[in-house]
């Protein structure tokens, strides 16, 4: 059997579907890089496709395609927010997972700036959030797990924020954060779903802890799209019900190759 | 999960507005992000696209995120949309099954249901085709699978239609994998060498 062959049937089984997945991905990527791979796949395809009308047309649920709209405005506002917000330095020989997670601080830190827009907060306070998500969506365990860093000013974070997605189980840690004279620290969900504004999850205790049962409420599908915020209100919380002073924002993103590739 | 089981509805065909010109302009548009034109797109193609998905996956709340990405893909690539190499429902199709395998792949093994899966499979070719090239491409795929030995056609469909690896088949025809990606090779190059005469 020739090389030829040989790509020319691992471009054949790309097509059909039959191959693992490492070997599936490792083919994804090669065929960026190798036209003449590339060219093979989409022979395959096309020779294939008449297959793809066996499977018989089912509509999705009428409320996927508002859910897939908002997500096409989310990018789009994002791609608008200037190249300069997008690329905080970072040392390019960190760890495959450190780069990952610098990416998504990036996307965070568009975020932060878009909702701060959006609710008319004036300015970004030197406060830092990260929000690691456990225990993904109707995956298995060894499923890679959720995180995502919002470090500003290479400072501290000032908090973390994990969730259990199985069972809405969350947990506030402080890190660099302390408790404030006469302030309280309020945590906030937003998501379009919820309306224009964000609403609040709850008001952190003295010693800076929430009730782990906060989010029961919400639905899984909904915490894994939406922003979340930490602001600092006078104390025992926001008078008006929305955030009035200064916050910070994070969004649950998921670690690994396979949540990067969700982006 | 209260949706999970059989889908409840279904649509006949596509709708006749998808044609290959009319998906191609929409295509067109959506390249220059017309988000009108994504949601017409949608509208036109979505069916096709959710019906592939959800054969792969069999789960409503796996299809919807698929589909979702799906989309999401061909909305940042249909600047890249080459009308003379893909027809667009093929190229939209083919985004959302590959990610509904790797998907699969990425679930917990056990729960293919393989009889099940073979009793649904029609052996009739395709139904309704609103274009003559492939209604032509169609006849002369379906003309060759059938000049292939037993079994080898199930396997192509098997794998084409439910997501299935070479693991799959294996298990499911009782061999070792080895034989099976032998057998497949064989018949895809059977294939090709039918389809180029």
């Amino acid at each position: 059997m020739t090389q030829h062959d040989d790509l020319d049937m691992l471009a054949a089984e790309y097509a059909l579907g039959t191959l693992d997945a490492d070997t599936r991905a490792d083919v994804a990527r090669r065929r960026q890089q190798e036209p003449e791979l590339e060219a093979l796949i989409q022979a395959w395809e096309a020779r294939l496709a008449p297959l793809g009308d066996e499977a018989v047309p089912i509509a999705p649920g009428p409320e996927l395609k508002e859910r897939i709209e908002q997500r096409i405005r989310a990018i789009e506002a994002e791609a608008q927010r200037p190249q300069a917000e997008q690329a905080p330095t970072q040392k390019p020989e960190q760890a495959a997972t450190s780069a990952a997670a610098q990416s998504q601080v990036a996307t965070l830190r568009r975020r932060l700036v878009r909702w701060q827009w959006s609710t008319g907060l004036a300015t970004a306070a030197a406060l830092v959030l990260a929000v690691i998500l456990a225990g993904p969506l109707n995956k298995a365990p060894s499923d890679p797990s959720f995180v995502a860093v919002f470090q500003e000013d290479d400072r501290q974070p000032a908090f973390m924020l994990s969730v259990d997605l199985s069972n809405k189980q969350l947990h506030v840690l402080p890190v660099s954060a302390e408790p404030l004279a006469n302030k309280s620290y309020q945590l906030w969900i937003k998501d379009d779903s919820l309306g224009p504004n964000p609403r609040s999850v709850g008001v952190l205790n003295d010693d800076l802890s929430l009730d782990a049962g906060a989010l029961r409420d919400y639905d899984p599908a909904l915490l894994k799209r939406a922003t979340f915020g930490i602001s600092i209100e006078p104390s025992g919380g926001s008078p008006t019900g929305q955030p009035t002073g200064p916050a910070i924002h994070g969004y649950l993103y998921p670690t690994g190759q396979a949540g990067a590739q969700r982006l | 999960m209260p949706n999970a089981s059989r889908p409840s509805s279904t649509a006949a065909s596509s709708p006749p507005a998808a044609g290959i010109a009319h998906l191609c302009g929409l295509l067109d548009r959506v390249a220059h992000k017309d988000r009108q034109a994504f949601a017409d797109l949608y509208d036109a193609t979505s069916a096709k696209l959710y019906g592939a998905v959800l054969r792969i996956l069999r789960d409503r709340g796996s299809a919807d995120d698929v589909l979702q990405e799906a989309y999401v893909k061909i909305w940042r690539q249909a600047a890249v949309f080459d009308a003379g190499r893909a027809s667009p429902i093929t190229w939209m199709v083919t985004i959302a099954r590959h990610l509904a395998i790797d998907e699969l792949r990425r679930q917990p093994k056990g729960y293919r249901e393989p009889e099940e899966a073979l009793e649904q499979m029609p052996h009739e070719g395709p139904s309704a085709q609103d274009e003559l090239h492939q209604e032509q491409d169609a006849r002369r795929l379906y003309h060759c699978l059938d000049t292939l030995e037993e079994g080898r056609q199930d396997m192509v469909r098997l794998a084409y239609l439910e997501g299935w690896s070479r693991a799959d088949l294996a298990t499911h025809f009782d061999q070792p994998v080895n034989t099976v990606k032998t057998w497949l090779h064989r018949a895809l190059k059977q294939l090709k060498g039918c389809l180029a005469s």
